[in-house]
């Protein structure tokens, strides 16, 4: 067995970025999921990303071929017995991930360390579910993976130094820049950027502007390279308000109660680039399509 | 003496074992695809039929574990015991404005091409990955490094500082390295003793035609300008590196398609050149067929090929105040007639002439191709640098001796 590899579990849209990302270091990785019909679309879509980044010359044919030949889509659990590393990047679920970190710390060698990709869920809570609290992480990395250049490393109660550090070379193999994380609510992106996103909708809800020009506001005033409500669409409405949810539940504050707007708004099942409506329209490969400057004095009022 | 000449890149190593007590080469061969599944090592006894063994190769050391034991196999090895190899030369890209010459790799010398990656990130790296696998490898076996810019390191300042503010020379050390010395300085010297003449009393352009390729001003057996600058994207076109641009259009693309510092690097080297024009290949052989089956696109990437090397060899004549002697290396330049005689068609007015068949017969082969009389010599030369870089070795490796 390689004394390297690395598994991936949960082939959907972070585990497909983080395939890629770790494949186009010269790395090999399995892509693990349900069924081989799930593992091999992850693959598929990773695909469609690489001619993405060929049409923006990014990357070459060879380059393509290279690392999809370095991505093995499986659906058997059996492998990661054979595995350095796991990396689990299933639905954002405390039960789901306890189970599924159960079931790998009945499979795994001893000295295998699980990856948690979680933008909110508690590591230590998760950590808990395995005999080797010590050997389990957080690695919080953002959409799209391969072109964020930062993880989150976060730190359950009982993660050990020694993990800490793999898990900062394996940043550094991906040539991203960890940030230290002691494990709390939100960590630092997720609980910073979420009540801005919020507070950018009480803005345009109240009339005060229109969602072209908050945007337009924040980006060149402050150098956004997106502005808050395309960011928000980005994400996806019903992901932000689950973000702003569990903050509040956790603590508590007031800040963190997602704005009326937002709520509407994924009531409705408009939920940003993946439903093709959010405060912006898109059409099937998500890109913007522009609106019609006369209709947005203000909020769009359905018609 | 023995010594094997290693050129470790990102993802191989190719590798050469010379006698150098008669300069003979005993084994070649390559390690590809390390790091990858189904690592490939092909390798070729002087005396017997090349072999491939395929298996798990995870990084350098371990490459270089695997040259070891098959040049000590009983099948397809040449040597018996590894005290047999008493030196080992390298091939390290970049060596800045401090390294001039081959030397001793000690600790000080890998901090400094450590250092260098700053300047040189796409090389430097696996050199001294490469550097660090034979230590570990064959430890206490004196180790040498052989720069490519090294042959370059004696250009004027006039021919190495760029119009930009001096500053950016002082603090980054922005300026013309030159790149491929080590094929310009074999060449030079083997068109030298082709022509009966001393070095030091010759004007030589070399054109240096590879996948990169480069040329040089060879004046009295210096190399007073080439083409590559600070890094091998400058100068002729090449496969898939543009050469010469005005530096503002990757600029304007930047801002127009809104791309990254990487996209645009990439697009540089990888989309551009005679693939980027022809949308055909990158290959030299893909160019010239399809616009021999009148593909315009290709027919055009060949005449912009050749048109910028004509400019090269007439600008360097300029430079030197005449010209003696121009020579052809590297893939495309030992092998291509056709990009020859594109090339030195209409410098007869400098006094280059080819002479057709011999021009056609120079496959690979090293050659006069010029015409008798010609006034200035047209020379085929199979480059040969992993030789240089034994040579290098074994003259720093007897000095230590005599210590």
């Amino acid at each position: 067995m390689p004394a390297n590899r690395i598994i991936i579990i949960g082939a959907g849209v972070m585990g497909q970025g983080l395939a890629e990302a770790i494949a186009a270091t010269g790395t090999d990785v399995i892509l693990l999921d349900r069924t081989m019909e799930l593992a091999r679309y992850g693959v598929e879509r990773i695909d469609d990303s690489l001619d993405h980044a060929i049409a923006r010359w990014a990357l070459t044919q060879s380059d393509k071929k290279a690392i999809l030949s370095r991505i093995t889509p499986r659906d058997d659990m059996e492998i990661v017995k054979e595995a350095a590393m796991v990396i689990e990047a299933i639905p954002e679920d405390l039960e789901m991930k306890s189970e599924l970190l159960k079931k790998l710390d009945s499979l795994c060698p001893e000295e295998t360390i699980f990856v948690t990709n979680t933008a909110t869920i508690s590591i230590s809570e998760l950590a808990n579910a395995t005999n080797r609290p010590d050997r389990v992480i957080g690695m919080h990395f953002l959409n799209p993976v391969p072109k964020i250049p930062l993880v989150e490393v976060v730190r359950g109660l009982k993660t050990s130094n020694a993990t800490y550090e793999k898990a900062r070379e394996f940043a550094d193999l991906l040539g991203k820049t960890p940030i230290l994380v002691y494990e709390y609510p939100g960590y630092v992106t997720t609980r910073i950027i979420v009540p801005l996103l919020n507070e950018a909708m009480h803005v345009l809800m109240e009339g005060v502007s229109s969602a072209d020009d908050i945007d337009t506001a924040m980006k060149l005033g402050y150098g956004f390279n997106v502005g808050p409500l395309a960011l928000a669409d980005m994400m996806g409405l019903d992901v932000v308000m689950s973000w702003m949810e569990n903050l509040l539940q956790e603590l508590s504050e007031h800040k963190y109660n997602p704005c009326p707007l937002l709520r509407k708004m994924v009531r409705a099942g408009h939920l940003g680039v993946k439903t093709g409506e959010g405060f912006f329209k898109y059409d099937k490969e998500g890109n913007r399509i522009p609106y019609d400057k006369t209709t947005t004095e203000t909020w769009r009022v359905k018609e | 003496m023995n010594i094997l000449v290693v050129n470790a890149g990102s993802s191989s190593i190719k590798y050469q074992l010379f006698n150098m007590d008669e300069e003979k080469s005993l084994a070649k061969g390559m390690v590809s695809r390390i790091g990858m599944s189904g690592a490939i090592v092909t390798h070729k006894p002087f005396d017997r039929k090349e072999v491939k063994v395929s298996g798990e190769i995870l990084d350098h050391i371990v490459a270089i574990g695997y040259v070891i034991s098959i040049l000590l196999s009983t099948n397809h090895g040449v040597i018996k015991d590894k005290s047999e190899i008493n030196a080992v030369g390298h091939r390290v890209v970049h060596g800045g404005e401090r390294f001039t010459q081959s030397i001793l790799i000690d600790a000080d010398v890998l901090s400094e091409i450590r250092n260098l990656i700053d300047i040189a990130p796409l090389h430097n790296p696996h050199n001294v990955r490469g550097i660090q696998a034979c230590q570990k490898t064959l430890p206490g076996i004196p180790q040498v490094a052989v720069f490519d810019t090294a042959f370059h390191h004696q250009m004027p300042p006039m021919a190495y500082i760029y119009g930009i503010p001096y500053v950016m020379y002082k603090d980054y050390g922005i300026r013309r390295y030159g790149f491929h010395g080590t094929s310009h300085y074999y060449v030079s010297h083997r068109a030298a003793e082709m022509l009966g003449k001393p070095i030091d009393k010759l004007k030589i352009v070399t054109c240096h035609l590879g996948n990169g390729a480069s040329i040089a001003a060879v004046k009295d057996g210096v190399s007073i300008d080439t083409s590559m600058g600070f890094t091998p994207l400058e100068g002729l076109l090449m496969g898939t590196r543009s050469g010469d641009i005005d530096p503002a259009i990757p600029l304007w693309i930047m801002g127009r398609e809104e791309l990254s510092l990487n996209e645009a690097n990439t697009l540089l080297n990888k989309h551009s050149g005679l693939m980027g024009i022809s949308g055909v290949s990158s290959d030299m052989r893909d160019i010239i067929d399809a616009s021999g089956k009148g593909n315009t696109n290709a027919n055009l990437a060949l005449d912009i090929y050749c048109y910028r090397l004509k400019k090269y060899i007439g600008s360097y004549a300029a430079a030197m105040g005449g010209l003696d002697a121009v020579v052809f290396t590297a893939g495309v330049g030992e092998n291509s007639s056709v990009v020859r005689q594109m090339t030195c068609d209409g410098l007869e007015f400098l006094g280059v002439e080819l002479n057709q068949a011999k021009n056609q017969e120079a496959i690979g082969k090293e050659m006069i191709i010029s015409s008798d009389n010609a006034k200035i010599k047209v020379l085929a030369i199979p480059t040969n640098e992993e030789l240089v870089i034994a040579r290098d070795t074994k003259e720093i490796v007897d000095k230590i001796g005599q210590k």
